[in-house]
């Protein structure tokens, strides 16, 4: 046992340091240590300069143009761009569909799709859940007709997180009736401007448009554009899954959060505050154990020597660490947290605040990250799956 | 960055549970605190282990083994809820017996290996509530020889001391960390009265009542209050894998009840409140496991930082206990409440751990004085 990377691993860290120091955008890195709203552009921009280096598909195996890193590097990698203010990475593209179809796809298909991923040319959204469709994403109903050598899709997918940016759009469809919901599913790729396809704005309490809803209103989609096999469509979206592993914790951006909490609790007047304190001092504890237990995934993916099956876990425990503190920053900030500001989400605004620019965004932060527990399988999901794993039944 | 046991500490907790399994059944134990609370034969299956002597030099005897082997025999210890006060012996003091100066130090460590009496860290008192620095009793120089005066509780004796190293202040306030010194005191000298009682976990300790009683200087004022810290963060890593233990089994046996037990004729595993619930233990429990690694991993750091994280190990841990302990007597209904079943005595145990080196809030204090601007495990 050892806490401590080796020194590959650290001259590693200090090469992506480095970089990162050298170009990410400084007044993109402002915006995200501050919670302005990141606009398309921001977001493409860093997407493509860590195209252009050849890391915006980080991990990704050589042979698909990735770097080939191994878990502890690709973990270092996310640590080193989430402390210097990165974006989040928009990970439709280079992290949920790019493996899939790496795993499924055909060589064709791969030749198509990956490149325009890798170099963020081509934004990706996800078309999964559906209005009737959450929990129980296998009760989808939007349908895909085989003619031909066409499908016709209709239907309607929702809670398309930034498909009012999106290029193309992977979607689980129904091709089949027969049998248990999960095998009559498949995995298709939709280019958003075909013809009847609609996307809508839904907008959250924070007054933000993040997410739509896509309808698909007899949209031809050329049927080499299935993943796979046709009705495997679960299994590949399974494999999805899977793959999202430790990223899914998000410790490293809680670590930089954290971060700023304490220097907003201390421009409020409230760091010294005892009671406040422990709140951060608690929360403090409860990242640290987060990173810990990444740690040990990452650990064990490494030497393949254990396993350890709790990406529920780490699901369930970072998406709480983030609503917490979302909710520590608006309450240090108290009363000045309650003005509603939206023109302070743009940056640069200069307006008269009460308590200063950085506070505007907090309550709003606060409200935009109740998503956490419900996306992604929600919570109470993912405690329906580790009780299976503990229980065996 | 590597999680994984070697071979020989597979082994060596190899051993151990077969020991546990072997000589210290759950029937056994309860023999054990029927007479008392200590064992004179399981420590002497300690010994024959070869266990105590675990972090005594090879010089002196020992092994010479670190902190995570440690960490690998206290969790076997808490998964069999051994009553004996290893880690008091074989952790603490001897981390202690080598930092200090008393040329009989060397000898005790020498004893310790073979088997022989113990030493252990009296340093609580009734008013000191976890404070190392908060000390009442005092000591006095008396030509080559200190006298010292005070009370001890809590002292983790079950009979095997043989002496005991006791903080008391040679100068200044209560609660002056600089006047504090270390002493080593042995049984049955003059002046030394032991009090001993059972604890709530079935185990025995006593208070140690010092009346102008004998002692040798181990770490002078100044020296001794960093060693102290350091042997009781010693004490609350092994005190963090003991739970780990002790959870791990309590977690076990409460899902083997819930596949079993069945009400409304169905296993109550199939209810989902009860199912959500286990999930939220198992979650406390792995949250439990990292920071006990945590622990173990971190006492090698500079004090500082070794600080916080044993304290930040501690609070996670005493949150953990509590849920975990809690949370399984609740699944157990009735049985878990009774004193025949095991799951009361792991939960009492657990109870006891928390209020041991400092408890939850107290730690919680700690991490929130110590906090700094950047976070994480490798702040």
């Amino acid at each position: 046992m050892d806490l401590t990377f080796t020194p590959d691993e650290q001259a590693f860290r200090e090469k992506i340091h480095a970089w990162v120091a050298q170009n990410l955008p400084k007044d993109i890195s402002d915006k995200v240590r501050n919670s302005i709203r990141l606009t398309r552009d921001d977001m493409q921009r860093w997407a493509k300069i860590l195209g252009k280096n050849g890391w915006l598909g980080w991990g990704w195996p050589k042979e698909f143009g990735g770097p080939g890193w191994n878990a502890i590097q690709k973990h270092l990698f996310e640590e080193e761009t989430a402390l210097a203010g990165a974006p989040r990475v928009v990970p439709f593209g280079p992290v949920m569909v790019a493996p899939v179809i790496m795993a499924f796809g055909s060589p064709e298909q791969q030749k198509r799709f990956l490149p325009g991923i890798a170099s963020g040319e081509v934004w990706w959204s996800q078309g999964y859940s559906e209005p009737g469709s959450g929990s129980d994403l296998a009760s989808l109903k939007t349908r895909a007709e085989r003619r031909g050598e066409r499908y016709i899709v209709n239907g309607q997918k929702t809670w398309t997180t930034l498909g009012q940016f999106g290029d193309w759009i992977f979607c689980l469809v129904r091709t089949s009736n027969e049998g248990k919901p999960q095998t009559g599913i498949s995995f298709l790729l939709i280019d958003m401007k075909s013809p009847g396809v609609t996307v809508r704005p839904i907008i959250t309490m924070d007054g933000e448009h993040e997410v739509n809803e896509v309808w698909f209103d007899n949209v031809e989609v050329p049927a080499d554009q299935l993943i796979g096999e046709e009705n495997k469509g679960w299994t590949y979206a399974k494999y999805l899954l899977a793959h999202e592993r430790t990223n899914i914790a998000d410790v490293n951006r809680a670590k930089r959060e954290l971060e700023r909490l304490k220097r907003i609790a201390r421009a409020e007047g409230v760091y010294d505050d005892a009671r406040f304190r422990d709140e951060i001092a608690k929360l403090e504890v409860d990242v640290v154990a987060l990173e810990m237990m990444v740690l040990r995934v990452l650990s064990a993916e490494k030497s393949g020597k254990q396993s350890l099956d709790v990406a529920g876990l780490l699901k369930i425990r970072g998406s709480e660490i983030q609503q917490r503190y979302s909710e520590l920053m608006m309450l240090a900030a108290g009363p000045a947290a309650v003005p509603l500001r939206r023109e302070a989400m743009a940056a640069g605004w200069q307006g008269d605040q009460l308590g200063g620019a950085f506070v505007a965004p907090l309550a709003g932060t606060y409200f935009n990250m109740r998503k956490t527990t419900i996306y992604g399988g929600s919570n109470e999901v993912q405690r329906n799956i580790v009780a299976q794993t503990v229980l065996g039944s | 960055m590597d999680f994984d046991f070697s071979d020989d500490q597979e082994m060596l907790r190899d051993s151990v549970r077969k020991w546990v399994e072997k000589s210290y059944d759950f029937e056994r134990r309860r023999a054990v605190v029927k007479s008392g609370g200590f064992s004179r034969e399981a420590w002497q299956g300690l010994a024959d282990l070869g266990l105590l002597g675990l972090q005594v030099p090879e010089a002196q005897g020992g092994m010479g083994f670190g902190a995570v082997d440690a960490m690998v025999v206290m969790e076997e210890l808490g998964r069999g809820l051994v009553l004996e006060p290893y880690a008091a012996v074989s952790l603490v003091a001897t981390h202690l017996l080598q930092a200090g100066h008393a040329p009989s130090a060397a000898l005790w460590l020498e004893g310790i290996a073979r088997g022989g009496p113990g030493v252990v860290l009296a340093q609580e008192e009734r008013h000191s509530r976890y404070r190392l620095d908060h000390v009442q009793t005092r000591a006095q120089h008396n030509g080559s020889n200190w006298r010292l005066s005070g009370t001890k509780i809590g002292v983790p004796d079950g009979g095997q001391a043989g002496a005991f190293i006791v903080s008391a202040r040679t100068s200044g306030a209560d609660d002056d960390a600089g006047g504090v010194a270390l002493f080593l005191v042995s049984k049955g000298e003059p002046g030394v009265e032991l009090k001993p009682y059972p604890t709530q976990d079935g185990a025995k300790a006593a208070d140690l009542v010092l009346s102008e009683a004998s002692g040798i200087e181990l770490l002078a004022a100044g020296d001794a209050m960093p060693a102290l810290e350091h042997a009781v963060d010693i004490g609350i890593a092994a005190l963090c894998a003991e739970a780990v233990g002790a959870m791990d089994r309590l977690v076990a046996l409460t899902v083997e009840y819930m596949n079993t037990r069945k009400q409304f004729g169905v296993p109550i595993a199939s209810f989902q409140a009860l199912r959500h619930r286990i999930a939220d233990v198992k979650m406390q429990l792995e949250l439990a496991r990292s920071m006990s690694y945590f622990a173990a991993l971190k006492l090698g750091e500079p004090a500082p930082a070794r600080r916080r994280a044993l304290s930040q190990a501690k609070v996670q841990l005493g949150q953990s206990m509590r849920f975990v302990g809690q949370q399984c007597i609740q699944l157990h209904g009735g049985i878990g409440v009774t004193d025949e079943y095991a799951a009361s005595h792991y939960f009492k145990r657990l109870t006891v751990i928390e209020m041991s080196f400092g408890d939850t809030m107290f730690h919680l204090g700690e991490v929130s004085a110590r906090m700094q601007d950047t976070a994480g495990v490798f702040a």
